[in-house]
């Protein structure tokens, strides 16, 4: 079989594009809203841009100028950096394929969500009645339709994650489809992908202005913004406030995964990427801004509109009580009246105060939530109360499609591009290789959609990258600047695009970055000790809600099996490299790094 | 004779009172929500609506007990300003009998469609307060909406697949056709030519790529 040549982007936008379309995904939609009302608002921004310019932009810029120069994936591309860093690129397959595992399971939920909204009524705003059809489903009741749609008709999940059951046939086909469709996306490599992520990338943003109009002209909404970009500056000397933003800055930008070596390794070696680095950041950033705006509004409108429904409940709850016209209190009155009738029937009005809630627009407001519970819980409540909601949610899910398919096609490609430089496949055809990866991640994400299947997605989604990916680009970033050179490192960038790095990226890139992710790395590590054992929200369904539960012993051996055996390519693949060194005696670099790629 | 009627008439009435009270044991406690339900075009409660749903209630119980019930039978008292009140039925036969709760109840839960619809109410803004009402029975679908939906996309998607890779193996027949005269070719040459050159030939380039490779 013939080699072809390293196939290329089509034009530089193709690549900025994907780039885009790999960066904006599902965090910036459910969990930058969530850090910027925890943080204090507004004044969140400070810390986040400050966090982009130290960190962001200068390991971003470093990972594409590290994949054009060498034009392979990360594996081989580390491997010419020094023989011997191998295992980083390693380290990054590996997190990329735990990653591909759970993640697409997020779009088989997107697809579930997408194929109920073309109902007349939508399933997560009623509750179905119980067998004896005297009233709602108990579950329903206690939770909310939309939990009880989510955890039991979506989910079917188990008490705990020891409890194993058989797989949901719903979620199975979604995940199967979700993964034809990636396959679809990849299968001709960057030329199929080059040409889907025109759309992957732009139209979220069309239902983004779309949603930012409705949004705003939402009921209540205002008060959701309002509250949001309210600064509370004395958040900023929360230490946690600057640790947040960093992390949030490092998992949003997709650095350490391979991808973004991937991508710019398809690059025409003169390209410039130096305006494309700093271009996409800033479109990451501008998109996490935008979508917490749209998220506030929504959040408004859902906290608006459950205070009003508690105002009328009260107001009812009054109006039977003491029989009084039903034109006679208006919700406006409700609070005025609750103080008159308690001073004038004191004994009645006792009588039905533990009936009485406390209906609170601040307290409505304050429930952050973060993750597919914001996306998939508070979301579709909030959807079900516009009017035309079948619309609403059909555009919103499949924007959430759209955003995790675009992440997708750079997670597949960080695992596909270093394997395709292996001599081992290189002889399978592109189609063929990439079927093989996606049938192999299907089967075993297969074990994601059984009765705690979420559980393990937790746990994937909470421990499989984060911790790995600080080393990773802890790893990368002091190889470059001290084993590589930044001399070298200079030089090359001056061969591609023409001039040198000016000193801002020098510095960032030996000093203050690497300053940053050992200070991330080291408080990840001490809140992990300090944070005793591992725990989890396992859905209860007699109480009707999640409760914090600890995970099991194999639960966690599971948790630190994930975080090593990422981490532990580095040195396994250096001391192997050694070991070969030492065999076979002094052999020129290029024999003795042709034996690691076979 | 004027004596005696007019005080069978005060100790019927105080009877009644006595059989019709807040609290009665066989009695319902009927609450009315109109302004909920109608908005703009609601109507002012007043005696005659009274008389209505009296008139209903004993429709009701004619329907479900088949005796000759009649608006006296149906007494109301304790209304409020709500629009709430107090109803208790009493047997034809018997004026000072009342009718058992049960029985009362299923009545209403029999004819309760007519007795809504005749104030333009619903379940939810004519309760009866022990009575609930019997919720509507959901139709489930011939096939699930979304099953359909399903196959649509799945359908759409694997046809796109079936087209690309049909694509390819026909570019990859279409390549292998031109390498093979191209090799030809090339072969004939190099051996007019006596070295093994490089020339125009596929072949040779696919050799210098190799050589990049393994530069790693």
């Amino acid at each position: 079989m013939i080699q072809d040549a390293r196939p290329n982007w089509d034009n530089p936008l193709q690549f900025i594009l994907a780039c885009v379309s790999y960066a904006v995904g599902l965090g910036n939609v459910w969990r930058f809203p969530y850090l910027c009302q925890m943080h204090g608002g507004g004044g969140f921004l400070i810390p986040y841009f400050i966090m982009l310019i130290l960190e962001g932009i200068p390991l971003f810029y470093m990972e594409l100028a590290i994949g054009q120069k060498m034009s392979l994936g990360s594996i081989g591309a580390w491997t010419a950096i020094s023989p011997y860093l191998g295992g980083v690129g390693l380290a990054s397959v590996v997190t990329s394929l735990y990653l591909c595992l759970y993640y697409n399971v997020i779009n088989a939920w997107s697809f579930w969500y997408l194929f109920h909204s073309f109902q007349s009524v939508l399933p997560w705003s009623v509750c179905p009645m119980n067998s004896n059809r005297t009233g709602p489903i108990e579950e329903c009741e206690i939770a909310t339709p939309t939990q009880y749609f989510f955890y039991r008709q979506t989910l079917n999940i188990s008490p705990s994650i020891e409890e194993h059951g058989g797989v949901s046939t719903g979620q199975a086909m979604c995940l199967v489809l979700a993964w034809i469709l990636t396959y679809l996306f990849i299968v001709r490599g960057v030329k199929s992908t080059g040409k889907v992520v025109y759309f992957t990338s732009i139209f979220p943003y069309m239902v983004l202005f779309i949603y930012l109009i409705r949004g705003i002209t939402l009921h209540g909404a205002i008060n959701g913004v309002k509250y949001m970009f309210t600064p509370k500056l004395e958040q900023l000397l929360n230490p946690t406030t600057w640790i947040n933003a960093a992390t949030q800055i490092f998992f949003s930008l997709g650095l350490g995964f391979g991808t973004l070596i991937a991508f710019a390794s398809y690059n025409h070696y003169n390209n410039n990427f130096e305006r494309q680095a700093i271009i996409v950041s800033l479109i990451n950033c501008g998109t996490s801004i935008f979508a917490s705006i749209v998220t506030f509004a929504i959040y408004g409108f859902k906290a608006t509109v459950n205070y009003e429904n508690c105002l009328e409940r009260t107001r009812l709850l009054l109006l039977n009580t003491f029989d009084l016209a039903e034109d006679s209190m208006s919700i406006d009155q409700v609070f005025d009246w609750i103080e008159k009738l308690n001073a004038t029937y004191p004994l009645q009005f006792a009588e039905i105060a533990n009936q009485l809630e406390p209906c609170n627009l601040e307290s409505e407001l304050d429930t952050a939530v973060e993750g597919t519970g914001l996306a998939f819980i508070v979301y579709s409540e909030a959807i079900k109360n516009m009017p035309l909601p079948q619309l609403w949610s059909v555009l919103y899910f499949f924007m959430l499609l759209l955003l995790g398919m675009g992440s997708m096609l750079g997670n597949i490609t960080a695992i596909i591009t270093p394997l395709r430089d292996f001599k081992l496949v290189s002889h399978l055809s592109d189609e063929l290789l990439n079927g093989l990866v996606c049938v192999f991640c299907m089967l075993l994400g297969l074990g994601f959609t059984t009765t705690s299947g979420n559980y393990w997605f937790t746990m994937f989604n909470d421990y499989g990258a984060n911790f790995s990916l600080l080393f990773i680009v802890l790893i990368e970033v002091i190889a470059v600047s001290y084993i590589y050179g930044i001399k070298r490192f200079e030089k090359d960038i001056e061969d591609m695009i023409g001039h040198r790095p000016n000193w801002y990226w020098k510095i960032m890139w030996a000093g203050v970055s690497p300053v940053v992710l050992i200070t991330l790395f080291v408080v990840y590590i001490v809140n992990y000790i300090r944070g005793g054992t591992p725990t989890y929200q396992a859905w209860n369904k007699e109480l009707g809600k999640s409760v914090v539960t600890d995970y099991p012993v194999f639960g966690q051996l599971f948790i630190g099996l994930l975080m090593m055996s990422s981490v532990s390519c580095v040195p396994l693949t250096a001391l192997y490299v050694f070991c070969m060194k030492r065999k076979r005696g002094n052999h020129p670099k290029r024999r003795a790094v042709s034996t690691v790629s076979t | 004779m004027e004596d005696v009627v007019f005080l069978l008439l005060c100790v019927s009435s105080a009877a009644a009172a006595q059989l019709c009270a807040p609290d009665a044991s066989n009695g319902y406690k009927v609450r009315l929500s109109i302004l909920t339900a109608l908005g703009d075009e609601a109507y002012v409660w007043n005696d005659s609506e009274m008389f209505l749903f009296r008139a209903a209630l004993a429709f009701a119980m004619r329907t479900a007990d088949g005796q000759n019930y009649n608006v006296s039978n149906v007494l109301v008292c304790d209304e409020t300003p709500r629009v709430s009140f107090w109803f208790v039925v009493t047997s034809p036969l018997n004026p000072t009998l009342l009718v058992e709760r049960r029985q009362v109840e299923e009545a209403v839960r029999k004819s309760r469609n007519r007795i809504n619809s005749a104030f333009m109410l619903t379940d939810n803004t004519l309760e009866f307060l022990g009575i609930p009402p019997t919720l509507a029975a959901p139709v489930p679908p011939s096939s699930p909406p979304w099953l359909i939906v399903f196959g649509v996309v799945m359908g759409a998607v694997g046809a796109g697949i079936v087209l690309v890779l049909g694509t390819s193996v026909m570019q990859r027949r279409r390549q292998k056709k031109k390498e093979q005269t191209g090799i030809e070719e090339g072969e004939e040459e190099s051996r007019a030519e006596g070295n093994g050159a490089a020339s125009d030939s596929v072949y040779n380039l696919s050799f210098s790529d190799d050589d990049r490779l393994t530069q790693m």
